[in-house]
């Protein structure tokens, strides 16, 4: 890692109760801050790295499309799964991502209700990698029925057949939470850019930028009023985001958990879930945005204190996750349930150990290193650490969907699930999808929200350094300099 | 990869790479391999043959029980008086397999048969089905029969046609004729027809040259050559196992590998209903675990070629122990017995069984199996004597078969065929190249007879190595007669014209004696006109056979010979099997017999009972043998024996004997077909002239290599884990108890099963109307298979092939649970039938996102095929895991005429739909609306379900819960019912009823109900 990263110079993470927390180093004014986040927007030609980025990743992409085809064309016998196994790689990929999905709208939304002003710097880029995760998320369900082509029944419909969904099954609840989810994201992100995509919009030199940029910014301009609206429906957003943070994997967990499995049928999954999305989605955030102001140099804006905090959210969800494992086996044996008991002794000392132990490790033990605050605060560290909690989150979704599944009442109708080459190629092209996204997402869009982070950046004018109260952004309007 | 091993090409099922690459040369080597102008079909049966087919059924069709065989073709068009179009019609018939009959009911629809059922009236049936006989449709419909004559020039196929092919065929035989038969060897496979012992008869009488040979590769030879020895003739050994209080099986098993196995079963079970009052017991001494040693009370395993020493043993104890009386002037035989006393060949175990035998004298069976040679034959017969049990549990009936038994037979053959005596040859069904003993080389012998001439179903092993290959007509075409184990005469009749024109093996003798081919029908006929109460002609076709049996003389035992057996037998050197001297067992395969269905894919993917093997067969080791050898599951080994070598995979078998090594014959064909080629390993090839049975002096050797065997139970190697607890488990979902604890406890079951008080998640409502409902007996259940087919062939249930079932995906709707329990070289074996137990609350309908499965108004768990998205949430959310899902169009690529075998009362399934048991809701469609018809209720026992239909025993019934005087609602709330997974409270409509063992109280019991040895 130390030669993709360079030792942060500017340390922003000790902590004096005198003063505002500094959240942007650096000597960024409003100008230079703009300046810094357009131009990687407006830069004429993107560098080679990100067209060698794109391609490999776009390429991935192509070859997950391509498996889907092949998988549509032949069945979804071209997967590992079997008799016992109906759900293998696809569930597992779905779960992943969704909670991926998680830390986008968190951040943006419960952060933002609980006005903790560092996550203004890393809101914009966590909801975009929500949006791209959930597209990724939303392709596996699509896919992972026997007959694609009337994937729609699951919608309520109105039809001349009368014939509607079954609205007991928590696979119908999914498509309504994910959906929910999806929109709801969307909206939020595109409305909390549409300030920055003014800005670029004002700043556009060519014409296709200045329509492009111009339709999206919906005719902003920046009076009071605008902004009168818009934080208005900002907090709207926030306020019906912020429960489908809880609902959407708790829905998820449903599917497991309403069902009759052992190792699926347990009432902790809603929050154990929820944590583990947290967790996974921070992590995600940081797998992305290390190397991201690394290399766009956005360690000023994206600073040590963010990734620090981030740790810490990493390291308390982590071992949340860790007590909802323990609590797990604790139940089993309480509850004195035969197959329930088996079906734990089994994960961890069955054909599926490997799986579990990995699990364990890399979502229980790496995290605890955070405890240490030169781990918390070393990127390179803390991107080995967050790739570990990402393997370990996509297992945990393995541990629970698989091993569950290949043993569970007759002894005589176990099984053993093996992923095939098509499954492994269409996982790994999902990771395609979503980095192309992600590139794309840097190359046109404001990665960084350049309004809200004005708001908690010292006001250049004043000369004695001391900050600003929070909040008092329209004091002096930068546009009047 | 060649087609040209097939008998010519078929554009739609088979594609040769050349012929896809269409290369010059290869259009060059088909034009020179068919000379004649291309008449290549473009379906398998061209549709103006089907109909012409359909037609010729159909007009046979309606002249009720009498179907002649119309020359002139009647159009379809004019509907025949007296039928209706789609409604299906049943004809009595009966298939034979190696002179064994299984009488048959065969439903025909639109004049194809559809389904083949067990003939209800006939003794030896009562409506019971084996394998073979219901996977017989298959193989009618195979597109990989034979459809020419071929004859070969130059070691290459030319197509004849069937005109030609007799024409010629005339010729050759009017000269042997001329010469009286001399340098002409008739090869034929056993059979019991009267029709074809009569022209054999002229034969010898007519050309007194021929030479004449019989040859089964699986036969009962041994038992022929003991009651040879003690009857002075060949005899039939019949038994009747309802008559049987105690049964002692040596190697034999009674319940699936015997002429009457159907009828032995039936009487088993009959004696195992403990509430029907006392429960015969069951001993089983064996070397493989074979279907009889699972359900045998106690059972000892030991190599087969030790068998003989404790049956010796047994007669010791029995004798010199318990002082069981000889009858007068065997006294002679004492030493024998006094040898196997002083070679400790009576452990505690026979002293038990002896008690138990001597108890219940006239009512005991000791049976020897096919295996064991003559000798112990001889004495099972004399130890039946003593006990007085012949005329009782044992009888022996007259033997029709004459002359040399089969393995002096084809080895007479290979004699005079490598000293240049056979000129030509005749080869009437039957595969000798694929089945002769190794040591004969028949193939190589085979090459050298000048004209040699192949009556088979396929272009197999030996039709390739004769000169002339002849399609012979399937058993569901062709008129034929037999003689079944009871004597009774039995005619078969066709069900469908002749598909491909073939011919029966005696219109071929017809042609050979007559110079012209008599249809089978005037043959036959003229046959069961001299037949001895066959009675009516069309009153025989209506019921299938003849109810009188002829008159038989008795059988006198013949003391000398007794004691002549029993003395050379018992005072002979034993041979020693252990660890430095290892036994081969060639047994018969369960799936396939002797091979000849291995092109037959409904019994290829059929599970082994026992093994759970499907394509392959495996050399089965014991659990501490193959630790020994270093042998695990899966390992290729190599089988050496006196020399030759063989290459097989090992499957280690909990229960087998020590030392001993089980293969199975019938794989390993080379020409079966598309389907039966290249699965398993060619037994044939270790198996010589001079030990058929079991031979000592195996090595074995390991490869290093590993090969995958696909097992539709226990996937993987298991790990110690997962071993605990289905172990630990098995028990609590199959219930079984002793008969003492029965007595003591009837509720027992409910007992086993116990679980908290359940409460409901959802409001239920009382059910009115009719609720259908399943009993499966655990005790009379003998895992015998049928049920399995039966469904496949009821509900048009996919093959999908061994890749796929050994990654779990295999598509039958019922399968058999087998756990081994206890000691893994001395287990317990617990099985039970498992298909959708149709839940009250079912888990599945729960879980459906688009309602694709949900409850019908009688209490069905019903699928909507066309309304499942494929989500497979049902089969997670299902604790039996009985629900099978279409993870790629299975019911693609299928030949035209192999779609003839669908049954279109069930709708075959797409890709990416879940399917699974509907209890065979078209039966109960069909028993509504005939009730409605006629303006009654539906009565108890009047919707009989596929599996139920054929099952041997009767051990599942079902009914109408809600009628409680039917026999499913009093099974169901009898003391032995319980259900599975009860404390899910999912309310299965299916209840089992606990399995009870009868040990002798005498041995030694453990814990677990098994029996200590």
């Amino acid at each position: 890692m130390g030669i993709l990263l360079t030792r942060d110079t500017i340390d922003n993470t000790a902590h004096d109760p005198a003063r505002p927390q500094e959240l942007i180093t650096g000597g960024y004014d409003f100008t230079t801050l703009t300046d810094k986040v357009c131009g990687i927007v407006e830069r004429p030609g993107a560098p080679r790295a990100w067209w060698v980025a794109l391609g490999f990743m776009a390429s991935l992409a192509a070859m997950m499309f391509a498996m889907i085809g092949y998988l549509i064309y032949k069945g979804v016998g071209v997967w590992g799964l079997n008799n016992p196994v109906g759900w293998g790689w696809a569930i597992v990929n779905f779960v992943f991502w969704v909670g991926i999905g998680h830390a986008g709208t968190l951040i943006s939304a419960i952060l933002y209700l609980l006005r903790q002003q560092w996550r203004t710097s890393i809101n914009r880029f966590a909801e975009a990698m929500t949006i791209f995760a959930v597209v990724c998320a939303g392709i596996f369900p699509g896919i992972h029925v026997g007959r694609v082509w009337v994937v729609w029944w699951l919608f309520p419909l109105p039809n001349y057949q009368a014939m509607w969904p079954n609205f007991r099954s928590p696979l119908l609840w999914d498509v309504f939470a994910v959906g929910t989810y999806a929109t709801v994201s969307l909206l939020f992100w595109y409305t909390g850019m549409v300030p920055d995509l003014a800005t670029l919009r004002d700043r556009a030199t060519t014409k296709v930028r200045k329509i492009a940029y111009g339709f999206f910014a919906l005719g902003w301009r920046g009076s009071n009023r605008h902004w009168h609206r818009y934080e208005k429906a900002y907090l709207i957003l926030a306020g019906l985001a912020t429960p489908l943070v809880l609902s959407v994997h708790s829905v998820v967990s449903f599917d497991f958990a309403t069902s009759q499995i052992p190792g699926w049928h347990t009432t902790i999954f809603p929050p154990y879930f929820v944590a583990g999305a947290i967790f996974s989605g921070f992590a995600m955030v940081m797998t992305c945005l290390i190397p991201a102001r690394e290399w766009y140099g956005l360690k000023n804006i994206v600073t040590l204190y963010h990734l620090e905090t981030m740790a810490k959210i990493i390291l308390a969800t982590g071992t949340m996750v860790g007590y909802a494992y323990a609590t797990e086996f604790f139940i089993a044996w309480y509850g004195g349930n035969p197959a329930e008991q088996f079906a734990f002794i089994n994960r961890a000392f069955g054909p599926y150990a490997w799986a579990y132990w990995i699990m364990v490790t890399c979502n229980v033990v790496s995290p605890q290193l955070f405890w240490f605050k030169k781990i918390r605060t070393s990127p390179a560290a803390l991107l080995v650490i967050c790739i570990f909690v990402n393997i370990g989150m996509w297992f945990e979704r393995f541990v629970i969907t698989v091993t569950s599944l290949s043993r569970d009442f007759l002894p005589a109708a176990w099984g053993y699930y093996r992923p095939t080459a098509i499954d492994i190629l269409t996982f790994v092209g999902s990771f395609g999808l979503f980095f192309t996204l992600v590139l794309l997402f840097m190359r046109f869009l404001p990665m960084i929200a350049m309004a809200e982070v004005k708001t908690v950046m010292p006001q250049k004018h004043w000369e004695d350094k001391v900050s600003r109260p929070v909040g008092d952004y329209h004091g002096t309007n930068p546009e009047d300099r | 990869m060649s087609s040209m091993n097939q008998n010519g090409l078929d554009h739609n099922y088979w594609r040769s790479l050349q012929e896809l690459a269409d290369e010059p040369e290869f259009r060059q080597f088909l034009e020179g391999e068919f000379p004649e102008p291309a008449e290549v079909p473009t379906d398998a049966i061209s549709r103006r043959r089907f109909l012409q087919v359909m037609g010729a059924s159909v007009a046979m069709a309606s002249l009720v029980g009498c179907r002649w065989p119309q020359e002139t073709i009647v159009p379809f068009a004019s509907r025949p008086e007296g039928t209706t179009p789609g409604t299906a019609r049943r004809y009595a018939t009966v298939m034979e397999l190696a002179g064994a009959v299984s009488p048959l009911l065969v439903t025909s629809l639109d004049g194809r048969p559809i389904k083949v059922e067990g003939n209800p009236d006939h003794p030896l049936s009562r409506g019971a089905c084996d394998l073979f006989a219901q996977a017989g449709l298959l193989e009618l419909y195979d597109p990989d029969r034979s459809r020419h004559v071929l004859e070969r020039e130059g070691g290459r196929p030319r197509r004849r046609s069937h005109g030609e092919g007799e024409t010629a065929a005339a010729a050759a035989f009017a000269a042997l004729r001329a010469r009286r038969g001399a340098g002409l060897a008739v090869l034929t496979e056993s059979t019991s027809s009267p029709t074809f012992a009569a022209l054999r008869g002229r034969l010898r009488d007519e050309l007194p040259e021929v030479a004449w040979y019989e040859y089964e590769p699986v036969s009962r030879d041994n038992e022929r050559l003991g009651t040879g020895l003690a009857f002075g003739e060949a005899r039939r050994v019949r038994v009747d196992v309802a008559a049987a209080r105690v049964l002692a099986c040596f190697d034999a098993d009674l319940l699936q590998d015997h002429p009457t196995a159907l009828r032995n079963a039936r009487g088993f079970a009959d004696g195992r209903r403990a509430e029907d009052g006392a429960m015969n017991r069951l001993y089983a001494v064996e070397s493989e675990l074979s279907l009889t040693g699972g359900m045998a009370d106690h059972r000892v395993a030991m190599p087969s070629l030790e068998i003989p020493h404790a049956l010796y043993g047994l007669a010791a104890e029995l004798v010199l122990g318990r002082g069981l009386s000889l009858p007068p002037g065997y006294e002679a035989v004492l030493p024998a017995l006094e040898h196997a006393r002083a070679a400790g060949h009576a452990p505690a175990w026979t002293g038990a069984l002896a008690g138990d035998l001597l108890a219940h004298r006239g009512e005991s069976l000791i049976a020897v199996g096919p295996r064991q040679p003559d000798h112990v034959h001889v004495l099972a017969i004399l130890l039946n004597e003593a006990l007085g049990n012949t005329g009782r549990t044992v009888s022996y009936g007259p033997d029709d078969q004459r002359g040399l038994s089969h393995g002096a037979a084809i080895a007479t053959l290979a004699v005079a065929m490598g000293k240049g005596q056979v000129e030509s040859l005749v080869i009437l069904g039957g595969n000798p190249v694929h089945d002769a003993p190794a040591d004969l080389d028949f193939g190589g012998l085979l090459d050298k007879v000048a004209a040699s001439w192949h009556l088979s179903l396929f272009v197999d092993e030996t039709s390739q190595r004769c000169r002339w290959h002849l399609p012979r007509a399937h058993w569901l075409e062709a008129w034929h007669d037999v003689r079944d184990h009871d004597g009774r005469y039995a005619v078969a009749q066709p069900l469908i014209a002749p598909l491909y024109d073939g011919w029966t093996p005696a219109e071929l003798l017809s042609l050979l004696l007559d110079g012209a081919r008599r249809p089978a029908h005037d043959l036959v006929r003229a046959t069961a006109a001299r037949e001895p109460g066959a009675g009516d002609w069309e009153a025989l076709l209506h019921r299938g056979f003849a109810e009188a049996t002829p008159a038989e003389s008795p059988a006198v035992l013949d003391g000398r010979g007794v004691v002549a057996a029993v003395r050379g037998g018992g005072l002979a050197k034993p041979p020693a099997i252990g660890s430095d001297n290892l036994e081969l067992v060639f047994v018969r395969d369960p799936s396939l017999h002797d091979g000849r269905f291995a092109n037959n894919a409904w019994l290829q993917e059929l599970p082994d009972f026992m093994t759970k093997l499907a394509w392959d067969n495996a050399a089965l080791f014991g659990v501490s043998t193959a630790a020994a050898l270093g042998v695990v599951h899966g390992d290729v080994v190599e089988l050496q024996l006196d020399g030759r070598r063989l290459e097989a995979a090992a499957y280690v078998l909990p229960g087998h004997a020590p030392w001993s090594v089980s293969l199975s014959l019938g794989h390993g064909r080379t020409a079966a077909g598309k389907v039966g080629d290249g699965t398993g390993f060619r037994a044939y090839a270790l198996r010589t002239a001079a030990a058929p049975d079991a031979a000592a002096g195996l090595r074995v050797a390991r490869t290093g290599r590993s090969h995958q065997l696909a097992t539709t139970q226990d996937h993987h190697a298991i790990d110690a884990v997962g071993m605990r607890e289905r172990e630990k488990r098995s028990r609590s979902l199959v219930v079984s108890g002793t008969l003492a604890e029965y007595r003591e406890h009837p509720e027992f079951a409910s007992h086993r099963t116990h679980h908290p008080p359940l409460v409901s998640l959802w409001q239920e409502r009382p059910r009115e109307g009719h609720a259908w409902g399943m009993t499966v007996d655990l005790s009379t259940c003998i895992g015998c298979n049928a049920c399995v087919v039966a469904c496949q062939a009821e509900n048009n249930i996919p093959v999908v092939g061994k890749d796929q079932v050994a990654r779990g995906r295999e598509m039958h709707w019922l399968r058999l649970d087998r756990y081994f329990q206890g000691d893994p070289d001395a287990p317990a074996v617990a099985h039970q039938p498992v298909a959708c137990v149709h839940c009250e609350l079912a888990p599945c309908e729960q879980v459906c996102p688009v309602g694709a499965t949900m409850h019908s108004e009688d209490g069905l768990n019903v699928m909507a095929y066309n309304r499942c998205v494929g989500t497979r949430y049902c089969s997670n959310n299902c604790p039996y895991k009985v629900r099978r899902f279409n993870w790629f169009n299975f019911n693609s690529d299928i030949p035209d005429v192999r779609k003839l075998v669908y049954n279109p009362e069930v709708s075959l399934r797409a890709r990416g739909v879940m399917e699974k048991c509907t209890y065979c809701v078209q039966r109960i469609e069909a028993a509504k609306i005939d009730a409605k018809n006629e303006g009654r209720p539906v009565r108890d026992g009047e919707v009989v379900t596929a599996c139920q239909q054929t099952c041997p025993t009767q051990a599942i019934a079902f009914g109408d819960l809600n009628d409680p005087q039917s026999r499913v609602a009093k099974l169901t709330t009898g003391d032995r019912a319980y259900h599975l997974l009860a404390e899910l409270n999912v309310k299965p409509r299916t209840a089992y009823l606990a399995r009870l063992r009868n040990p002798n109280p005498e041995l030694a019991e453990s814990a677990d109900g098994h029996p200590a040895h």
